[in-house]
């Protein structure tokens, strides 16, 4: 490992995007074209490639600590990588990559793209922080890091419906983490520390019963807030606004990247740092979405909106297996962050279609789409993957991870919820045949007659995502390799606290 | 006595926030009520570090003669250096959400929140 | 270390076979039949106008309209609930909040 790789992968993109308005300048004044959008995408390779590094390390069996200006553990602010933040730093840094190559063709024709490169890498910024940091304030400010970037992000086009999403947002999502922080505000106040493991060892003393009510109103606070931003169901009414109103480069981002924050903290919440069960919450909480997000999938018109209605659902699964996970069924865990893995790959994907199509087409109304197969034969051929790909059909990804979320339903001796989510399932691709059929096949409306292939940057991104979900899908040893050590190190809390307090 | 005081009067900002957004249908007054209801926060967290007759966080001679009576009788400096990070956090938000107000009223000329609804179901 | 949970390549292989063996058997059922349909018949219309088929495109929404029969409840309910006022949206975060707090002390306690 590269030393200080773990600060680098979070300053590394913040710096950039501040120095971003300046490279703005160079590139209008001395007339460089895609100055701006190649420092963007070197930046993020280059994260990447740290994020590489540290995972070799992590892989290993080492739970790196930074010490943030020197200051050991309970005190200062540290940085603590287990191969759970591992994960999610390799899948921020990879489809961020990947988002920003498709963003550079995608935005060609906005105005004040250094700003919108800006927001972009302050959201990559935040979303590594969250996942990296150690400690419990820290991971609030990362959160607003990225929470603000965000709604402005949405209603970067300042069009009458990307403000009102990012309005709607900005309100809902603001609430979220007033939530949260005085839900850290309260754990202070009990503990008296902000360390995320000596908080857990801390917590670890009351055994998870006779614990102080304060407690159990900071935890419900916080899995308030981690929920509004996962988007279950009662809390998940900014999605579907913001995804469909945002730039669909920023709905990829928000749906494959921005998706791994909040199911970081879910696989967190119920061992570190509060240690109380919260199994049920999340079990119902997950079914409760996958079902409503179907259903109300199924009967949209809008193209972008059907498919954040299914970002629901499928959160839902992860959710559910994760739940499953704390009620005895030890599949349940792996199976919800393979999820994960899987579903920001393929919904990612899935925006980037519906953004070539938009970006062809000028339309992403149903009504007005059909008979696009012909005119955009890769991205119809990368959107069928991606379909099948969520749908769960058996040789791609999707259900891999699905089956192993449905052995756990039976693990866990409750084979009702595994019922549920196979019928959901079906559901999913009842949907997509409809999305697919609208879209690609049928008549073509007279004046899409001449529409073309989406441009070379946006199809490598989609291409290389498929390619991910095949791979994914016939070899899932290589999903594995990063799961199984992140489902392990979620639930080794010991190992985490010693490893995070052992220097003192 | 003064110490409780100053934990009711945080829960009375936060329920007075949340009153606000759930009942208010005035963006701006949706705002307001955010930027209350973390104010509320913000004096829970800062009265959490504060102990009567405090004194400065600053180790100096003058400020306290030996280290034993200051650590007994210094303020706690970790939620002060908190809320100033909140605060600051906080004006983003709500200068954010000032912005995008203007930007809704030019859109649909009004405020009213059951009147920007072209996003739904 | 998972390999007997699930074996993809086997699986695929043998869909790719299910799939070519379906196909062949369609292929040899396929009859072809010499139907000529006058011009008139071709034709498409609406409401008594004639219109091209290019124009003729179905309601997405009724795509599945037997599901929104079957589950009319839902739809009626909780579809309609989704009004895109934001208090209704900040009503139910504040009642899930409430509920979260209950499960979690009926847990605990």
């Amino acid at each position: 490992m590269i030393p200080h790789a773990p600060i680098l992968v979070i300053v590394l993109p913040l710096f950039t995007a501040f120095v971003m308005p300046l490279i703005g300048i160079i590139a209008e004044r001395y007339h460089i074209k895609y100055l701006r959008e190649l420092i963007a995408i070197g930046v993020m390779i280059v994260v990447l490639i740290l994020a590489g590094t540290i995972a070799q390390e992590v892989w290993n069996g080492e739970v790196i600590v930074y010490e943030l200006g020197g200051w050991s553990p309970p005190w200062g602010i540290v940085l603590a990588i287990d191969a759970l933040s591992t994960q999610m730093a390799l899948m921020i840094a990879g489809l961020g990559t990947l988002v920003m190559i498709y963003s550079a063709s995608y935005m060609s024709r906005d105005s004040g793209l250094s700003y919108f490169y800006t927001l972009m890498l302050l959201v990559i910024s935040g979303m590594m922080g969250i996942v990296l940091t150690g400690d419990f304030f820290n991971f609030y400010v990362f959160l607003e890091i990225m929470s603000i970037s965000s709604y402005a992000l949405v209603s970067f086009r300042r069009d009458a419906l990307s403000i009102e999403a990012g309005i709607k947002y900005l309100i809902i999502g603001s609430l979220g983490t007033s939530f949260v922080l005085l839900s850290v505000v309260m754990l202070y106040g009990v503990v008296g520390t902000l360390n995320i493991a000596d908080l857990g060892a801390k917590l670890a003393t009351y055994g998870g019963t006779n614990v102080p009510s304060v407690l159990v109103l900071s935890l419900a606070l916080f899995v308030t807030g981690v929920m509004i931003k996962v988007a279950m169901v009662p809390f998940h009414t900014w999605l579907p606004d913001a995804f469909t109103a945002a730039p669909t480069a920023i709905s990829a981002l928000l749906a494959g990247p921005a998706a791994v924050v909040g199911i970081y903290w879910v696989a967190r919440l119920p061992y570190l740092p509060f240690g109380m069960p919260v199994g049920l919450i999340l079990v119902s909480l997950g079914l409760i979405s996958m079902v409503v997000g179907v259903l109300m999938a199924l009967m949209q018109r809008d193209f972008k909106r059907m498919l954040a209605y299914h970002v629901i659902s499928q959160k839902g699964y992860m959710v559910l297996g994760i739940g499953l996970g704390t009620l005895g069924a030890t599949l349940g865990t792996q199976g919800g962050l393979f999820h994960l893995l899987n579903h920001s790959t393929y919904k990612a994907l899935l925006f980037m279609c519906a953004g070539a199509v938009l970006y062809q087409t000028k339309s992403q109304k149903f009504d007005e789409l059909g008979g696009l197969g012909k005119n955009m034969p890769i991205t119809a051929l990368t959107f069928l993957i991606g379909a099948l790909a969520i749908s769960g059909i058996p040789p791609l990804n999707g259900f891999v991870s699905k089956y192993i979320i449905y052995l756990a339903g039976f693990q866990a001796g409750m084979p009702w919820i595994t019922a549920i989510a196979v019928v959901v399932s079906g559901l999913t691709l009842a949907s997509f045949m409809k999305a697919f059929s609208s879209v690609f096949l049928g008549q073509r409306p007279q004046h899409l007659q001449g529409t073309r292939e989406a441009p070379k940057p946006m199809l490598f991104s989609m291409i290389v995502m498929a390619l991910i979900c095949v791979a994914i899908g016939l070899l899932p040893a290589l999903g594995f390799n990063i799961i199984g050590p992140a489902a392990e190190a979620a639930k080794n809390t010991s190992s985490y606290i010693s490893h995070v307090l052992g220097g003192t | 006595m003064i110490m409780g005081l100053n934990y009711i009067v945080a829960m009375l900002l936060i329920a007075a926030g949340i009153y606000c957004l759930l009942f208010k249908r005035n963006l701006l007054k949706l705002v307001i009520g955010l930027a209350v209801m973390t104010d509320g926060i913000h004096l829970f967290l800062i009265s959490m570090g504060y102990r009567l007759g405090g004194i400065v966080p600053i180790f100096s001679s003058e400020v306290a003669p030996s280290l034993s009576e200051f650590a007994a009788r210094a303020v706690d400096p970790l939620p002060q250096a908190l809320v100033l990070t909140s605060i600051v956090i906080n004006i983003c938000i709500t200068a954010l959400a000032l912005s995008l107000c203007i930007y809704a009223y030019r859109h649909y000329g009004t405020l009213d929140t059951t009147k920007i609804r072209r996003l739904k179901e | 270390m998972f390999d007997f949970i699930w074996q993809p390549i086997i699986v695929t292989v043998a869909i790719l076979l299910c799939s070519l063996a379906t196909y062949l058997l369609l292929l040899s059922s396929h009859r072809t039949t010499k139907a000529q349909p006058t011009p008139e018949k071709m034709k498409n219309y609406a409401c008594g106008e004639e219109i091209k088929p290019e124009e003729a495109h179905a309601d997405s929404a009724q795509f599945f309209s037997a599901v929104r029969r079957v589950l009319s409840p839902f739809y009626r309910h909780i579809q309609a609930a989704h009004t895109g006022e934001v208090n209704t949206y900040l009503l139910w975060i504040v009642a899930g909040l409430v509920v979260i707090l209950i499960i979690i002390l009926l847990t605990v306690w």
